[in-house]
């Protein structure tokens, strides 16, 4: 693993939501796990964040969100990677998300949700055997 | 007081006890230590209670505010008439509430008056506002109404209090505001209105949070860096004291710090540590410390399932800050002394647990007992259904207020205050986190205090540091959570609650509430006096840029020429720079 190149992984706070320990926390735990982690910080826009994907050439992007927000902000990410002709980053999404929203979710092309009392391993496995580092 | 003889003979019995028993129990069951603790006087060995914990109501309040509370006196007569607490509200104003627009959320308070509740508005904005954008910026394109009621100008700030006439007029009811980086232009807009139904501004009650640094902290709807929000701070408090002096200054909160992740004694320090910064805001001011520090009130320290560390956090809280008024800053009014609080302790929401669900009305209950053993309601919080992110059911919402009844009625926590108090192993807990908090303190002090403890990124890192360690206790099995990280097998049954939930908002509102918001917005920069906005705003740019003078008149101003929030918020932007997120 480590003359290869690690996964990276961009942990993103789309929107105005300021609760963050999720994502930090989601943040450390990668890179304790060997990824390479990029995290945007707050309020950051959907174009911001198709942007910060592409210039950093991420190989999985992870959303946190807990504003009830998540199918609009979802969707809009999704598309402005489309529009910047990214189709194959998988995406995750987490937070205070209700159980009911997760088939909205995965349908619009979300490759896993991760609610509250996920360990950090499971995060990390789901993204080894879903992303092979280029 | 114990005499010095008295505790060598303790001493030397609990070290035969050691020996004699408790030892060969360790070996008996191949331990490394004892899995538990008792405590005997040599715990306290300079205890001295009147200096420690005195009198419930007197310096230094350890034992509690009161000798008794305000509810505690008329719990029985409430109990015989039934009476139904508004939930989710503290003092005289209502629940937490706020979706959709001005209009939307007039209705609901409407709807609400109809159905009973008396209280002021206890106003949620959704994050726009918070964050200090109109509903027409790109920054707003989805969250427009969604957790809380959008302002966008002194308009929309009228069209809530539609709601709030005749006998529920502001001279009336309090008003409580969620909000921080744009307090000041919401109290200004508040003072506006007072001024346009013709009330005396100082007739006017209320809390707004206005807590700006734990925003930088946790929660994260800072605009300005810390220093010029400390600015925007003193010109409320300054204000606020010769204008609207029944108005609570802030609303300082521990609860956010530890829900994002700080330990107890973090909590504590950093919230004493902002406190503090307020306090000072106000002496450098020229305010004298009794005129206001009976204004400033605590929300809440934050909670946990570890509740002999939640009673002591609750009584070194108390002590600390009392000590703090007084030998600090000389206050010499008992009243500036007191921690002001709705609750005090509680679990946190992020003790709770989105496996097996209904446990956390167990978790809430022991948070329950907690609060009603240090000097509060008896605080069964959050509802059960709480990290499903649904809202709270209707049957957990009477599960909850159950709960709180049968601690008071049934079980009776709240007839003894403090009964803490003199336990050898309490007084050590309290004294140990009072110290663990006070070098805690210490540390920012150095560092120039709780605004450069900030600058520097040292307490929004140790937030985030503390959650990823807990994070890692937690998948370590070093901390446990049921269902969670144990007793998850296929034995455990996965119990499930009929959940009814409390439409309280209109879903068909809140989906075209942006919709709605945006047109309005048009039209509000359509009819108004363009020249009256742009000189408002002009006045107000220059005097921002002056330190010395105080922004609430310009304020006043600008709301009432209905300049947007966003407006005076960018000429503010323009002036004070925009604060950088804290990289971790």
């Amino acid at each position: 693993m480590n003359s290869e190149r690690r996964i990276r992984v961009l942990v993103a706070k789309p929107g105005l939501d300021g609760h963050d320990r999720g994502a930090r926390v989601v943040a450390y735990g990668l890179r304790d796990a060997g990824f390479e982690v990029i995290y945007t910080g707050l309020r950051q826009t959907p174009e911001q964040i198709a942007t910060a994907a592409m210039q950093e050439d991420v190989d999985v992007i992870g959303l946190s969100i807990l504003s009830g927000a998540h199918l609009g902000l979802t969707r809009k990410v999704i598309e402005q990677l489309h529009k910047q002709g990214v189709e194959d980053i998988p995406i995750l999404v987490g937070g205070l998300i209700p159980e009911s929203d997760k088939p909205a979710l995965k349908e619009m092309g979300v490759a896993e949700v991760f609610t509250a009392g996920t360990p950090i391993s499971s995060i990390a496995a789901f993204i080894k055997s879903h992303v092979a580092p280029m | 007081m114990k005499r010095q003889d008295d505790l060598e003979r303790i001493a030397r019995a609990e070290e035969q006890w050691k020996h004699d028993v408790l030892e060969p129990r360790v070996k008996r069951f191949q331990l490394e230590k004892s899995p538990t603790r008792f405590y005997t006087p040599t715990a306290t060995r300079d205890f001295d209670f009147l200096e420690k914990v005195g009198f419930p109501g007197q310096y230094p309040f350890t034992a509690g505010n009161n000798p008794f509370d305000f509810w505690r006196a008329y719990a029985e007569a409430g109990a015989k008439m039934g009476m139904r607490p508004e939930y989710g509200g503290s003092g005289a104003a209502g629940r937490y509430s706020g979706y959709g627009t001005a209009e939307d959320y007039r209705d609901y308070l409407l709807r609400m008056q109809s159905l009973g509740s008396r209280g002021g508005p206890n106003v949620a904005f959704d994050l726009v506002t918070q964050c200090g954008y109109d509903s027409d910026s790109p920054f707003a394109t989805g969250e427009v109404g969604r957790v809380g009621v959008a302002v966008d100008s002194f308009r929309d700030f009228q069209v809530i209090y539609e709601a709030f006439t005749g006998d529920r007029d502001i001279d009336r009811v309090p008003s409580n505001f969620t909000i921080n980086a744009p307090a000041a232009v919401i109290i200004a807009m508040y003072a506006a209105l007072a001024e346009k139904r013709g009330i005396a501004p100082a007739q006017l009650r209320g809390t707004p949070q206005n807590d700006i640094l734990k925003e930088f902290i946790a929660r994260g709807t800072y605009i300005y860096p810390p220093r010029p929000s400390m600015r925007l701070f003193r010109d409320t408090l300054v204000f606020c004291r010769k204008h609207m002096p029944k108005l609570n200054v802030t609303s300082i909160g521990g609860y956010h710090i530890r829900e994002a992740g700080a330990t107890r004694v973090q909590d504590l320090a950093f919230s004493l540590a902002n406190g503090i910064a307020y306090l000072q805001a106000g002496v450098d001011a020229g305010l004298d410390i009794d005129d206001f520090a009976p204004m400033f009130t605590f929300n809440a320290f934050g909670g946990s399932m570890e509740i002999y560390h939640e009673i002591a956090l609750q009584r070194a809280a108390r002590r600390m800050w009392a000590r703090t008024l007084k030998e600090r800053f000389g206050a010499k009014d008992s009243r500036s002394m007191m921690i002001r609080q709705p609750i005090t302790a509680h679990i946190g929401c992020t003790s709770t647990t989105l496996q097996r669900p209904l446990n956390n009305l167990a978790r809430a209950v022991v948070g329950g007992i907690a609060s009603g053993m240090c000097g509060g309601l008896p605080a069964v919080y959050p509802p059960f259904d709480e990290p499903l992110g649904l809202g709270h059911s209707l049957e957990s919402i009477q599960l909850q207020m159950d709960a709180t009844r049968i601690l008071i009625f049934e079980a009776k926590v709240a007839d003894v205050v403090d009964p803490w108090a003199g336990s050898y192993f309490m007084e050590s807990l309290t004294d140990e986190t009072e110290a663990a908090a006070q070098a805690e303190l210490d540390k920012i002090e150095a560092m120039g205090g709780a605004v450069a403890a900030i600058e520097n990124g040292y307490m929004p890192r140790a937030v985030a540091l503390s959650a990823y360690e807990r994070q890692k206790r937690i998948e370590n099995q070093e901390d446990f959570m049921v269902g969670v990280n144990c007793f998850m097998g296929d034995n455990e049954l996965d119990v499930s609650v009929q959940r009814m939930v409390d439409e309280l908002y209109d879903a068909a509102h809140m989906a075209t509430a942006e919709e709605r918001q945006l047109a309005k917005l048009a039209v509000l920069r359509r009819e108004r006096n363009g020249k009256a906005v742009a000189d408002g705003l002009a006045a107000l740019e220059m005097h921002a840029k002056d330190e010395a003078v105080n922004l609430m008149p310009d304020l006043i101003e600008c709301v009432k020429s209905e300049a947007t929030l966003q407006e005076i918020c960018d000429v503010l932007r323009g002036v004070f720079g925009e604060a950088e997120p804290v990289r971790v």
